[in-house]
């Protein structure tokens, strides 16, 4: 293919060509798409063939979503040809792109909150009899496919607000399963879930390739790509840069990605944590039941646990967000009135939400706004001197935000680019403790290690930080002390020297006795 | 015994389930009628209630196809000068040009569809704001009806002409019966069509239902298209009742719509919404005017009364929900998967 753009070939590259037999299923030859000060694709080509599963890899960006949205028809690229089964396509709707049997996952979580899991998952599809929806067997394919996805036991009736961002994401999952498509395309598909149901939908995943199916693959895990991949297409600054097996070492594929050697964790030495900042008693919500906690400055304490053991909601109710049954919060020895978020503000508290779009930014403000959201709310928090556009735009470099400009609308940067101005919103009015969910979900590996630089220099500066994450070497490759939750609990800390099976099986624990 | 239940509450939770709001307005209609039976005498008979039903079921009507288009998170302001310039059209084709009562009528209608595809194609094609683009129609409606009518009422028509709104069908008002059908044709198209699912998608994430492989341009176009036709159609059983084609009718009805269509539990946010709701709204203010003038309650202070309902019920709904939503945010996380695994 385009391997001539690789200035040094990479070692295998020859094995790249791996010509597949029968001609590829899917060819995208020369796409560009430019938006107001980005060039997003430029002269992009790709090809999937049938029964493979073709990676997309670049750091955010890069242009791997906008390449999915064209193959949907969701956006019209500027130039270039698409090709299914050698014959030119062209698809101006969603519904072209459905009818010629491809299916997506989008990487923004797509679903209609004030609607069932059955009907979300039949939208645009539905099964109808003369006219009349057939409810009973929808409800039934729902739960079967929710079901064979490994999300057991969800009333298919339910109003899919009321479901976790994990299991939304099965319900988009199940719906481009549904389709029976030729193609699957998965933008970040496993960005919320974690290790069981990756495995699940991997299971799946071969089985869909041994029928026939092609599937691109878009995350920022490089073990996925590993795992499930045959090859991987990388692209950095809308550039196809090479195809390569995905068997090729991760380092290598760093290397093509980022077009540098990526630094590992920071290793500045243990970090020597100060006065405990913040401390909690007992504290109790709706899933929590009585957690002890202390935060020292300084210190980054890694949060590990399942999903659904109570972590965002430790720190939801760290920040006030949710209502205390009990317990109580203590800031520098101070005891915490927690009402609303905005006392936890005041008194120098920042979360970063695991729900992005939802939760952390303002979509359909800019950049700048965004990143002045909590420094206009909170008169007493701002730091002197410092005019508001010289302070976005310091943010802007310091944590080194692509967008062409500061009134850039937030919605349309790429998802890493979002998060760090969700980070940027709270280092602009210095809080003392920094509540992080996820931090990383969606991020590419460049920039993940970026921030945990940015994040360690914090806390070397004396914040303290907590830290949620799924992903166990990023726990551990951070934090200096670990706490693994369970039902609503602190089940045990951790030293960091720990290894990340000590802490699955911490995590873990409880539901082998229950079962 | 309990299979029976169990089986009773997985249909009704595949019909949707039962709304909670539905009850509650049900509730108030009830408690209304006690409480203005206590007032008047004359307000618990059976000549008082077809009354009632026969002066709201143009509301009901309208309200049915507007419910739809609040659902998809639309809204029509022109409904109440689309059904007077209907009205008077008929009236001036067959009083003047001698036009039969069929053609006059169907020219109605087509007028109405016209009005509600022209502000359809100014929002989903010029992307116009549903309020701008329906107040500029509204008024463009109500100037074609005074220029039609030379600003007067047109009288004089044949013989025939009150059979819409005046006739019976079996001991049904006919505009109650058409009012019914219409109940009945768009329950059937929200509840039980893919169109109707589409609806609900598209109020509820218009980005996702595009996405899904919605064709969410064309639906819109078609709810107002409804819209329309059911205000022609309105405006007709009107004209029909009173005997002329009155240019200056219909002022304020679209108000009448929009607050029974409030009051029966749609979100102005969208995506939520019920036709029988609408049906409960429109009765509650049927009733309130109704017992009003029993009373001998000054008109003027009518405006007052249904200004104040609506308020109070928009500030109802936004308490419930906030209620409702301080429940979700909590719910997620009772959802999350052992929750789910228990349940
Ligand atoms: N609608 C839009 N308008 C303007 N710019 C856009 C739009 N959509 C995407 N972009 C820009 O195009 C570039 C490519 O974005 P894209 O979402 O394809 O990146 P990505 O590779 O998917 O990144 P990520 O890994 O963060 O999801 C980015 O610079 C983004 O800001
Ligand atoms: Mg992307």
């Amino acid at each position: 293919m385009s391997e001539s753009r690789v200035a040094e070939p990479p070692p295998r590259a020859q094995h790249a060509e791996r010509p597949p037999a029968a001609p590829p299923l899917l060819r995208v030859r020369g796409v560009g798409k430019r938006f107001p000060g980005v060039v997003a694709l430029d002269a992009v080509d790709f090809e999937l063939t049938a029964g493979e599963v073709h990676c997309l890899l670049g750091e955010n960006g890069a242009g791997k979503s906008t390449l999915v949205k064209i193959l949907a028809g969701a956006q019209r690229a500027d130039e270039g040809e698409i090709e299914l089964n050698g014959e030119a396509v062209s698809f101006a709707s969603p519904q072209e792109a459905q009818r010629h049997g491809l299916a997506f996952i989008f990487q923004e979580l797509s679903v209609v909150p004030s609607l069932s899991v059955a009907d979300n998952i039949a939208l645009g599809n539905e099964r109808v009899r003369g006219g009349l929806l057939q409810r009973r067997e929808a409800h039934a394919e729902a739960r079967a496919l929710m079901e064979s996805i490994g999300f057991p036991g969800i009333d298919p009736g339910r109003p899919v607000r009321t479901l976790s961002i994990a299991e939304q994401q099965g319900v988009m999952i199940a719906r481009a399963l549904r389709l029976d498509s030729r193609v699957i395309v998965m933008d970040e598909a496993t960005s919320a879930l974690t290790g069981e149901e990756v495995a699940r939908l991997f299971a799946l995943i071969r089985r869909l390739k041994q029928g026939g199916r092609a599937i691109v693959f878009v995350s920022h895990r490089l073990q996925e790509l590993a795992e499930i991949g045959d090859r991987v297409t990388v692209f950095k600054d809308g550039r196809h840069v090479a195809t390569v097996p995905a068997s090729t070492p991760p380092q290598e594929l760093v290397r093509l990605m980022v077009g540098r050697e990526v630094q590992g964790f920071p290793d500045g030495g243990r970090r020597r944590s100060g006065e405990v900042v913040l401390r909690a008693r007992g504290l109790r919500t709706a899933r929590l039941d009585g957690v002890d906690l202390d935060v020292r400055a300084g210190e980054v304490l890694g949060v590990a646990g399942l999903v659904g053991s109570g972590r965002t909601e430790l720190l939801r109710a760290l920040f006030g967000a949710d209502r205390l049954d009990g317990g109580s919060v203590e800031l520098d020895g101070r005891a915490l009135r927690l009402r609303r978020p905005g006392d936890a503000i005041d008194a120098g508290l920042a979360l970063v939400p695991e729900d992005r779009r939802g939760q952390g930014i303002v979509a359909l403000r800019s950049v700048g706004e965004n990143l002045l959201t909590i420094w206009e709310t909170h008169r007493r928090l701002r730091p002197r001197g410092e005019r508001p556009r010289v302070l976005a735009q310091r943010l802007r470099e310091q944590l080194a935000i692509k967008t062409p400009s500061l009134e850039q609308r937030i919605s349309l940067l790429s998802g890493g680019n979002q998060q760090k101005v969700v980070i940027g919103k709270w280092l602009a009015v210095g809080p003392r403790v920094l509540l992080l969910d996820e931090p990383t979900k969606g991020i590419d590996v460049g920039a993940k290690m970026e921030l945990f630089r940015l994040v360690d220099r914090l806390a070397r500066a004396g914040m303290a930080v907590v830290m949620v994450s799924s992903e166990l070497p990023e726990v551990l490759g951070m934090a200096d002390r670990i706490c693994v939750m369970k039902d609503g609990r602190i089940a045990r800390e951790f030293e960091p020297g720990v290894s990340e099976e000590e802490i699955v099986a911490v995590a873990l624990s409880e539901e082998e006795e229950a079962k | 015994m309990s299979t029976l239940s169990t089986r009773l509450r997985t249909r009704l939770r595949e019909r949707g389930g039962i709304d909670v709001q539905t009850v509650v307005t049900l509730a108030v209609l009830i408690a209304m009628i006690v409480v203005f039976s206590q007032l008047n005498d004359r307000f618990l008979t059976v000549d008082n209630f077809k009354n009632v039903l026969v002066q709201t079921a143009p509301v009901m009507l309208v309200g049915c196809a507007v419910t739809l288009v609040m659902i998809a998170r639309g809204l029509d302001l022109s409904v109440g000068s689309v059904a007077a310039v209907a009205a008077v059209f008929a009236a001036a084709f067959t009083a003047r040009h001698g036009w039969s009562l069929v053609a006059a009528g169907i020219g109605a209608l087509a007028i109405g569809g016209l009005f509600g595809l022209v502000n359809g194609l100014l929002i989903v094609r010029l992307q116009v704001n549903p309020i701008i683009a329906t107040l500029g129609t509204m008024n463009v409606a109500r100037g074609a009806a005074y220029l039609i009518s030379s600003s007067a009422i047109i009288v004089g028509l044949p013989a025939g002409w009150g059979d819409l709104g005046t006739s019976s069908v079996g001991p049904v008002p006919t505009p109650v019966a058409i009012a019914l059908v219409a109940i009945v044709v768009f329950q059937l198209v929200l509840n039980r069509t893919a169109f109707g699912r589409h609806v609900y998608a598209i109020g509820g994430n218009e980005e996702t239902a595009r996405l899904s492989g919605v064709n969410v341009g064309r639906a819109l176009v078609i709810l107002y298209v409804l819209a329309g036709l059911t205000a022609g159609l309105a405006g007709l059983m009107m004209a029909s009742r009173f005997g002329s084609g009155d240019p200056n009718a219909y002022v304020g009805f679209e108000f009448d719509v929009i607050v029974a269509v409030i009051l029966g539990g749609t979100s102005l946010a969208g995506g939520e919404g019920r036709v029988a709701g609408t049906v409960l709204g429109a009765l509650i203010v049927g009733f309130l005017s109704n017992s009003l003038n029993l009373i001998g309650v000054d008109p003027f202070w009518q405006y007052v009364a249904k200004g104040t309902v609506l308020i109070f019920a928009v500030v109802l709904d936004r308490f419930v929900r906030s209620g409702t939503a301080g429940a979700q945010l909590r719910l997620p996380r009772l959802g999350r998967r052992t929750a789910g695994a228990a349940a």
